[in-house]
């Protein structure tokens, strides 16, 4: 097999993981699969490029590539504010949608149904506003540097992968180091007991929100600077998220960047042996898999 | 007696809850209990004793009537607020964090105090539960049933609650296990906690308790000094005797 | 009335009533069992594959065609989407509620792939052509031929209409709702609970699977652009304005929504220019997703409702969420 699947299977894992981190959050604490998670991925993305072009026209040295990469200081600058706007996005949903069926007690299935909905809504509105033509956050060129073995990568595919595991590295942190991430795996395991023990399970929620909404913005971007963007950009991804999320144990957040890569992986060894048009049937043969074999996930607690 | 009574530690007037609207589970229950008391609350299965303390924790809609915490309404306070004013619960099931460290479980409830004490808190807790204090990082869900009923006591110490309510803290132990916890909760109280105990190990619980009250069906239906009600043939009767210890309640 | 209209009428409400059959399947999974599957055009994709591979004339370069009768592809094609769902449903129905939602959406997406790449058997990109239609002989006259298509399609949405009736309210039927209803006693019901949800799943697929293989028969050629997940949102609009957990409505909202849908692309098609056209049809998408969330949130019922035998139901859910009002979160 080509080394290059090692690297291609890496970058692409690094991303899903960093998907699957806000999905395995958001599902651990709210208790539901949220199909709308891909459609923050997207509209990160696009939030991204939409402030990114406006910082260019203000400054157009702000869209000169800085050192290596393909993009200027306007991105990172973007990518900050356009977390911020996917994280509101996420509230304001929980508080029109999500929140007003979970103060009625609605059973799992409902809660689904409703994501769905708003996955719909905010897909369709996305492909209205930006035309579902692929949009670029730039056009530079970039030259795969040779990282030896026959192995290449492009600097900002390199960057993307040092950017997944310093998030990985914090969230994971964040959760088992701080008071808030105590609360929520608190939460995770038992609301009504961590609000007994004095947690404000309404504000671990809103905290989720802005967590998971500000990761799943960080995989939109980077899908969108080592692919392109489209509409159905997120909805793509939804299946290896979910893969990956299982797969790494619901509430895990060490098994969902595990899994991811391994989802990354095997698409890669998969695109190398049996081709490329086989690519999106892994994740869903990884998916089978883990629900027949080890339905609570590698690193994830059973019966969860 | 004298002249001017505090008001009680804890206090439920006409107290109506229960899990859905037009079925209420606890139906009027007035209740008192003085500051530094121990009280028990007894009752057959089903009764509804659960669902008092519950809705006095505000795990339970309250549908009408008040409970008061030391003279100050708390019907309407969210359930992570009645902590911050002085009121612990202990859950009769799941009341630990399994997949927390026993540490995390202390730090936890710590949480909400100033920064500074906190650490010193822990301390002084784990001073009271040796055993707890020399496995500190193991995985609360690899405790033993005695240890964790001690890790969830020690859990709701850990604020320096002003009451203390426990809802069947003796379930699923052996009678040895029993005992010491029992002695534990006996201390706790001797050092001025109030506490309120659910418990379906009667001799045990009105061996510790100065008064205990009766529930039966939602409504209070006996209450008196342990001693008396100990040896009350007919309550023993109705409702003591048959009682079996360790019954765990439905979800 | 000029018979061209009366035909293309025809021709409108047989493409609605394969719809309302879909709508029928799901009713059964999602209105009555309370089973929520994101699948749907992965189940209607199967049922038009297999009928259509039993019953074309054999063709070079392709798996089959067998040249079966009509019939037997439509039975092949109920029963192997049935066979399908059987299979996700077993996988995941013991787990997490909504573990079911995730396989079937990953179902739907092999499906559409395996359509797409497994040429030989499915035609790939260019699908499958010449699949023979009821009533050929009458093809000559546009009239007669769509008047008998619609007709049998009418009788199949009759006879299902009926057979669905009546399960609903055999003991079959009242041990499904009491499942859905109240958790206590699905969980008394214990294992033989997992098995009723089970057995509707796997009939409402297969119903879908019928579905399909009506539609590729009437249309004649099918291929994997039919199958995209918009196919699955629009069946869940037919079934959310007729009202989940009534057959009628089930029938009615496909109609209903189908109309609403083929009037605004035409619409769109005559008020916009070619460029934007997709653009503005993003926003029929966005509408069902809207509708979604607004009949959750303000109508659980649907607009006309369940039938009197399960409202029932709908009574202690209202009074379920009442108390809730005053719980903290
Ligand atoms: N979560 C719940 N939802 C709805 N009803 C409940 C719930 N929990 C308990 N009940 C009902 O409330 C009634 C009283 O239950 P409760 O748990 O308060 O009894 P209990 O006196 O604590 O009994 P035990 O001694 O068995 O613990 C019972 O009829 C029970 O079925
Ligand atoms: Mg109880």
């Amino acid at each position: 097999m080509n080394p290059q699947v090692l690297v291609d299977g890496l970058i692409a894992g690094a991303m899903y993981g960093l998907g699957a981190i806000g999905v395995t959050l958001t599902y651990s604490i709210l208790r539901f699969a949220n199909f709308a998670h891909s459609e923050l991925l997207t509209f990160g993305a696009y939030a991204a490029l939409a402030l990114s072009s406006a910082l260019g026209v203000l400054s157009a040295g702000l869209l000169a590539p800085i050192g290596p990469f393909s993009f200027g200081w306007s991105l990172p600058l973007a990518a900050i504010a356009a977390m911020a706007l996917t994280g509101l996005l996420a509230l304001a949903v929980d508080a029109v949608l999500f929140g007003r069926l979970r103060v009625r007690r609605s059973s799992i299935i409902v809660m689904v149904m409703a994501s769905f909905g708003a996955a719909l809504t905010l897909r369709s509105l996305l492909e209205f506003v930006f035309t579902s033509k692929p949009a670029y956050f730039t056009r530079e060129l970039q030259i795969a540097l040779p990282l030896g073995g026959g192995m290449r990568a492009t600097p900002d595919q390199l960057l993307a992968l040092a950017v997944a595991v310093l998030l990985v590295v914090a969230v994971h942190l964040l959760l088992t180091r701080t008071a808030i991430g105590r609360s929520m795996r608190a939460v995770s395991e038992n609301q009504a007991l961590a609000g007994v023990v004095g947690v404000d399970v309404r504000k671990v929620i809103r905290v989720v929100w802005l967590l998971g909404a500000a990761l799943a913005c960080v995989a939109g971007i980077m899908a969108g600077l080592l692919v392109q963007l489209r509409p159905y950009m997120g909805f793509d991804l939804l299946l290896p998220l979910f893969a990956a999320a299982i797969l790494g144990g619901i509430g895990s957040v060490p098994g969902a960047m595990l899994a991811g890569l391994i989802v990354g992986l095997a698409e890669a060894g998969t695109v190398q042996l049996i081709g490329a048009e086989w690519r999106t049937a892994v994740a869903f043969v990884i998916l089978v898999l883990v629900l027949l074999l080890r339905p609570q996930g590698l690193l994830g607690r059973p019966q969860a | 007696m004298s002249t001017v009574a505090p008001p009680p530690a804890l206090a439920t007037q006409a107290l109506v809850a229960g899990y859905e609207r037009d079925l209420p589970i606890v139906r009027g229950v007035d209740f008192q209990v003085a500051a530094g008391e121990l009280v028990v609350i007894l009752g057959p299965n089903g009764a509804g004793k659960s669902t008092l303390v519950k809705a006095i924790a505000g795990l339970v809609p309250i549908h009408s009537g008040h409970a008061f915490l030391a003279g100050a309404d708390i019907t309407r306070s969210p359930v992570q607020e009645k902590v911050r004013h002085g009121l612990a619960f202990v859950p009769q099931t799941e009341n630990i964090f399994a997949t927390l460290s026993i540490q995390e479980n202390l730090q936890l409830a710590a949480d909400i105090l100033p920064r500074r004490v906190q650490a010193e808190r822990i301390a002084e807790v784990c001073d009271l539960f040796p055993d707890l204090a020399a496995r500190r990082s193991a995985r609360a869900g690899n405790l033993s049933g005695g240890q964790r009923q001690m890790l969830a006591v020690a859990r709701a110490l850990i604020v320096k609650p002003s009451v203390l309510i426990l809802d069947e803290p003796s379930a699923g132990l052996s009678p040895k296990i029993v005992g010491e916890v029992f002695a534990r909760l006996k201390d706790i109280n001797a050092a001025g906690i109030t506490i309120v105990l659910v418990e379906q190990n009667v001799k045990a619980a009105l061996a510790i308790a100065h008064r205990a009250v009766i529930l039966v069906e939602g409504e209070l239906r006996h209450e008196g000094p342990a001693a008396t009600l100990a040896e009350d043939p007919i309550v023993a009767q109705l409702y003591l005797g048959a009682a079996p210890a360790g019954q765990e309640e439905g979800r | 009335m000029s018979v061209e209209l009366i035909a293309y009428g025809c021709f409108f409400l047989t493409v609605a009533l394969t719809y309302a059959i879909m709508c029928l399947g799901l009713n059964l999974q999602w209105g009555q069992t309370g089973l929520f599957n994101v699948g749907i055009a992965g189940f209607v994709a199967i049922g038009a594959y297999v009928s259509a591979i039993l019953t074309t004339p054999d063709t070079a370069g392709r798996l089959g065609g067998f040249g079966l009768p009509m019939a037997v592809g439509w039975l092949g094609g109920a029963l192997a989407a049935a066979l399908v769902s059987y299979l996700v449903g077993r996988l995941t129905i013991r787990l997490r509620a909504d573990y079911l939602a995730i396989a079937t959406f990953g179902i739907a997406a092999a499906v559409q792939l395996c359509a797409l790449n497994l040429e030989p058997i499915t035609g790939g990109p260019f699908g499958i052509g010449f699949i023979p239609r009821p009533f050929a002989a009458q093809a000559g006259n546009p009239l007669l031929f769509s008047l008998f298509n619609l007709a049998l399609l009418i009788t199949v949405v009759l006879l299902l209409y009926f057979a669905l009736e009546r399960l609903v309210r055999s003991p079959w039927g009242r041990v499904l709702r009491a499942i859905r209803e109240d958790e206590t006693a699905a969980l008394a019901l214990g294992k033989s609970a997992t098995r009723f949800r089970l057995q509707a799943f796997a009939i409402g697929g297969g119903i879908m699977g019928l579905a399909g293989a009506a539609q590729a028969h009437f249309i004649g050629f099918i291929a994997p652009e039919n199958y995209l997940p918009m196919l699955t949102f629009q069946v869940w609009a037919m079934l959310i304005v007729g009202g989940s957990g009534n057959n009628r409505g089930a029938i009615l909202g496909a109609v209903l929504v189908w109309g609403i849908w083929a009037v605004s692309a035409a619409l769109i098609a005559a008020v916009f220019d070619p460029g934007q056209q997709a653009r503005a049809a993003s926003l029929q998408i966005a509408l069902i997703g809207v509708a979604i969330c607004a009949v959750l949130l303000l109508r659980p019922q649907g607009i006309l409702g369940e039938m009197r035998t399960v409202s029932r139901h709908l009574g202690t859910l209202a009074k379920r969420t009442q108390p809730a009002e005053k719980r903290p979160e």
